[in-house]
């Protein structure tokens, strides 16, 4: 466990993130590792908010900022700075702000990152021009037609927009490198020139040793758990559905943790389908009841559909209480082993979870074993230490970074210029990048 | 021997730096060659604008001109010793020492910006990769050469010049002032001198000579005497001629000298041509390679109460301070700066 400002290294870094007690799953993240963090390097907790968690203060040192008025001087102190972002512009847009002036390294929590800029831009800023020229200079005029007609309708499609045009390169353009948390934004970004990626499998929040995992099932019925930020991608009405098809359903009961985005509905879905008995909507639930409820559960549902690319900490935290789970087969969810999760086809959601639930009362024992190797592959796989340690490999290469940027960058000024003069502008331009490019190839030249 | 001195000029600034350039130049002519100098002018905000000279200054050839060779390129100044030449010697006058020793000081600009590290490390690796090309290093100073091993692993040899018309100083009939001739700036200190006459014992009399490089901050400086109180005891004599420099080096009881962390420093060696003691600080640099404590001079802390100290100590012990001031004399006549031995070094 690292105290504040006793590390050995002499490694210091700036990390900017939402705090505890903001209710989003990047404080969890960042209160989780902090501890490893701070064994490693001194470590400056950047925050625009005026509140936090005190003991946070245990081991790192905090600072408030205000993006318009940044201490530049202490910031360039520090070796590296990290940047955590991820969709909700409430808890990122301060933290993006600073990314794209103080060069670091981002911290992908999202891969798409549209419905982030979208609010930034037409919600926070009201300026739906700019997110209109953003579009336009990332995809250009398919981009703008896209964007146009979104603004344009009274209920565009978030989803498809965040596929079809993720805004995920406007993170970045100004970064370092970028650490991502799943397999297949690291394929999507590896072959990038510009700056470093990182792949390092999200971190358990707690240590798995440190928590005594008392097993205290209920069988009859058997508990069934969906917890978190219960929006519209969290597939609550394909779940209800399938309890209230199921025959025998009164040998389950539902539990239902975190806020609702649309309570009302839920409600009114429960009473048609005749679910009452079987189903309980409880809201907010601090972490000690959340655990207790995690302990005492047998199956986990931990939908999304559509996903934004993400690893999702609430999974990690279904594994560190050893139970099997119901995931959607998309994104990170997919490249899950079937040993460790039962994957629900977006397309026949329904029809699988009915059948997950007939298999699980059949074979209980089947699904514990799956909750079992789920926690053995979160102690091998998402240990705060070796993540910690992945990511801190960047700022012993955060000369030979900046100097690639500067680079790339300079490169960029270039090309500029010689659009007055080049025939081709664009060849003109993409030629000096290039030279540029080959001469910092190679580690250490320039 | 067609010889170019690369070097960069801030337009419409001139100090020690141009001074040193044109020096070279002459004693070059002196000697038989044909030499010029050739400056590349410099901005150095935003910090971009650093790496943008730099690149300017690697993409030019003056390998030769019209046909006919350059012979040798002497590199004074970042980012023009970057100019590429097959037979190129650095006479290092400093780096550039924001990235460097003054990365994280209150003389810092770089710093405060926020691309600030990134222009900072690519400086640094610039001058670790391509100072290391030139066939010898030299260095201005024992100050300069330090700072050269010590941030790029880079060994140079110092090697001292003369002042300019070194040989037209001399002494005379000592009035009742101290001298501080330098531009006027932040990093020559003059506001920490107008600071220490405040707490001097006795009502010591100091004459600034030179220019600001921004006429707010001249203004600033009298205001300062004038909060001090100490306004009837300096006078600012502004721009004055070489003729009138050596008459006030001459007249005076000594010469304030305590910037931060010089690189070489003229009046050093100027007041003690004219055999006078200097007063610097334990931290000026280049002026401690010169001065001996209580020989030569004084050196003291950089604080108001320390300085205001050793200005008593030579306002009231007027023969000491002249004995000093010859010792001065003394010690300068032994390190025998001369163009001669420079422009043998530098053609070696």
């Amino acid at each position: 466990m690292g105290a504040r400002g006793k590390q050995v290294t002499g490694m210091k870094i700036n990390w900017f993130s939402p705090l505890p007690p903001a209710t989003t799953g990047i404080a969890n993240y960042t209160q989780g590792i902090l501890p490893a963090l701070t064994t490693q390097a001194d470590v400056t907790l950047w925050t625009d908010r005026t509140g936090w968690d005190p003991t946070l203060e245990k081991y790192a040192w905090i600072r408030h900022y205000d993006p318009d008025r940044m201490d530049w001087v202490e910031l360039n102190r520090a070796d590296l700075s990290f940047y955590n972002l991820g969709n909700n512009h409430l808890f990122h847009a301060a933290i993006w702000q600073v990314s794209r002036r103080a060069a670091g390294i981002v911290v992908l929590h999202d891969f798409r990152l549209h419905d982030f800029f979208e609010c930034l831009y037409r919600v926070q800023w009201r300026d739906a021009d700019a997110y209109l020229a953003q579009m336009e200079r990332q995809y250009g005029e398919e981009g703008l037609r896209a964007a146009t007609e979104f603004v344009n309708a009274r209920k565009g499609d978030y989803d498809l927009m965040a596929q079809r045009f993720p805004l995920t390169p406007l993170a970045l353009e100004n970064s370092l490198g970028t650490v991502v948390h799943t397999r297949e934004a690291f394929e999507e970004l590896k072959t990038a020139k510009r700056f470093a990626v990182v792949y390092a499998p999200l971190p358990a929040a707690t240590l798995v040793s440190q928590r005594s995992l008392s097993v205290n099932r209920a069988s009859n019925p058997y508990g069934l758990i969906i917890f978190g930020h219960i929006g519209r991608n969290r597939r609550l009405d394909a779940v209800l559905k399938a309890l209230s098809e199921l025959p025998n359903r009164d040998r389950f009961r539902l539990d239902i943790y975190g806020k609702i985005d649309d309570e009302k509905t839920l409600r009114q879905r429960v009473q048609t389908l005749r679910l009452e008995d079987i189903v309980t909507a409880h809201g907010y639930a601090p972490a000690a009841k959340l655990e207790q409820a995690l302990s005492a559960a047998s199956l986990a549902i931990n939908l999304r559909y559509p996903t934004m690319g993400e690893a999702s900490a609430s999974q990690l935290e279904i594994w560190s209480h050893a139970l099997p789970t119901l995931v959607t087969k998309v994104g990170w969810y997919a490249s899950l082993s079937e040993e460790t999760v039962a994957h629900v086809r977006p397309e026949h959601e329904v029809e699988d979870i009915r059948h997950y639930l007939e298999s699980f009362l059949a074979d209980p024992d089947r699904f514990a074993r799956m909750g079992e190797r789920g926690l053995s592959l979160l102690q091998q796989q998402h240990d705060p230490d070796a993540y910690v340690a992945t990511i801190l490999s960047l700022v012993s290469n955060a000369r030979q970074l900046r100097l690639r940027k500067a680079a790339y960058d300079m490169a960029r000024r270039a090309g500029v210029l010689m659009r007055a003069w080049a025939p081709n502008s664009d060849d003109a331009s993409r030629s000096v990048a290039e030279k540029i490019h080959a001469m910092t190839a190679e580690p250490g030249s320039l | 021997m067609r010889i170019l001195i690369t070097t960069v000029q801030v337009p419409f600034i001139r100090g020690g730096a141009e001074i040193h350039a044109e020096g070279l130049r002459n004693a070059l002519c002196e000697f038989g060659h044909e030499a010029e100098i050739l400056a590349i002018p410099f901005k150095w905000y935003p910090p971009e604008r650093i790496l943008d000279h730099m690149l300017a200054c690697q993409l030019l050839d003056i390998s030769e001109v019209a046909g006919t060779r350059v012979d040798l390129v002497i590199g004074l100044k970042f980012p023009s010793y970057l100019i590429p030449h097959p037979n190129k010697v650095l006479w290092i006058l400093h780096q550039h020492r924001t990235a460097y020793e003054l990365w994280d000081h209150p003389l810092s600009d770089l710093v405060y910006y926020p691309n600030g590290t990134e222009v900072r490390d690519v400086i640094r690796q610039a001058d670790r990769k391509l100072i290391p090309r030139a066939k010898a290093i030299f260095a201005n100073s024992r100050n300069v050469a330090e700072r050269l091993k010590k941030f790029c692993g880079i060994d140079s040899t110092p090697l001292y010049h003369p002042p300019p018309n070194a040989e037209r100083y001399y002494c005379s009939t000592v009035e009742d002032f101290l001298f501080f001739p330098s531009r006027l700036c932040i990093p020559k200190r003059q506001e920490l001198v107008i600071e220490a006459l405040a707490q001097t014992q006795n009502s010591v009399r100091v004459l600034f000579a030179g220019v600001s490089d921004q006429p707010s901050y001249a203004n600033k400086l009298m205001s300062l005497a004038r909060k001090f109180k100490v306004h009837d005891r300096v006078e600012w004599l502004g721009p004055i001629s070489a003729d009138e420099m050596r008459h006030r080096y001459a007249n005076s009881i000594g010469v304030i000298y305590p910037p931060t962390d010089e690189d070489y420093g003229y009046v050093t060696l100027e007041a003690m041509l004219s055999s006078k003691p200097v007063v610097t600080c334990n931290d000026s640099g280049g002026p401690l390679e010169f001065v001996l404590d209580h020989k030569t001079g004084l050196i003291t802390e950089p604080t108001p109460d320390a300085l205001a100290a050793a200005f008593d100590l030579l306002w009231e012990n007027r023969a000491e301070a002249k004995a000093w001031g010859e010792m001065g004399r003394v010690r300068y006549e032994s390190f025998n700066l001369s163009w001669e031995h420079v422009v043998n070094k530098l053609l070696a």
